[in-house]
């Protein structure tokens, strides 16, 4: 199924890492916080105020959906991407992939 | 610093506590035990951002609470007080909308509605196994509404 993206605008870093935790699988809170720390190399330690804040905007903006487990006690409530918010993710990659690729191709450029 | 944590939670809307609030605390209580294992300077700053975190947040959601319609937040954040619950006339329900009702019996009134809702989406998405725990929860969270009510006197 295909969906068109509306938003066009980059995503905020918290938004991102969300987006690309949640590629893979489900994850509940915790388990965000943990693997957005791992992804970025511990740079980024996100609080809970702010990671449910950004969870609450993309279930607002239907990026992501609540996801029900059987083997998860009901306080973990698990998160996953809809098919537009992996579309999002996707457009938002190919764009930094764009921009890294124009930023790589200058510094040579320079060095000649 | 639990104590604090969950004090500052209830800064947040009703409608959002409802949905994130025990999350957020188990997601919370997690970060913290795993912070303390790494030593009291990693604690002390894990402490401050979370605290602050959450004052932050709370004024970022009331804002948007402020500014958002009423119609487009029920989609994903219902407000569970204002919905009148199956098996309750209109008259019932909306007709004692001005009647003080004690926190206790607003908070069994809640979790009662919650587990009717998630007994509702085990069922959509074929999880009758949990529907069928969510149920069990249910007839014990009315049973423990029907007592409230009869200590408090009141009706339906």
């Amino acid at each position: 199924m295909r969906h068109v993206v509306t938003e066009t605008k980059p995503l905020s870093e918290p938004v991102l890492l969300i987006l690309t935790s949640l590629a893979d699988q489900p994850r509940h809170g915790y388990a965000l916080i943990r693997d957005i720390e791992s992804l970025s190399g511990g740079r980024v330690r996100m609080s809970t105020g702010t990671l449910f804040g950004a969870l609450r905007r993309l279930l607002e903006d239907g990026w992501i959906e609540r996801f029900e487990q059987e083997d998860t006690a009901r306080q973990k409530q698990a998160y996953r991407l809809t098919g537009v918010g992996r579309t999002q993710l996707q457009v938002e990659l190919d764009r930094m992939k764009q921009l890294t690729r124009a930023g790589f191709a200058r510094l040579r450029a320079s060095e000649l | 610093m639990k104590r604090a944590y969950e004090m500052l939670l209830r800064l947040y809307p009703r409608d959002y506590r409802e949905s994130f609030a025990t999350e957020m605390s188990s997601a919370f209580e997690e970060a913290s035990r795993d912070r303390r294992s790494r030593g009291w300077g990693a604690y002390a700053r894990f402490a401050i951002t979370e605290l602050a975190g959450l004052a932050l947040g709370a004024g970022m959601e009331w804002l948007a609470k402020l500014t958002t319609d009423a119609s487009v937040r029920g989609r994903y954040l219902p407000d569970r007080l204002l919905m009148r619950p199956p098996g309750v006339s209109w008259e019932a329900h909306y007709g004692g909308a001005g009647q003080h009702v004690p926190e206790e019996l607003g908070m069994a009134q809640e979790q009662a509605e919650v587990l009717v809702n998630r007994m509702v989406h085990a069922i959509s998405h074929h999880d009758f196994r949990g529907a069928r725990l969510y149920s069990d929860e249910e007839r014990q969270a009315r049973e423990n509404l029907r007592i409230l009510r009869a200590k408090y006197q009141i009706n339906n």
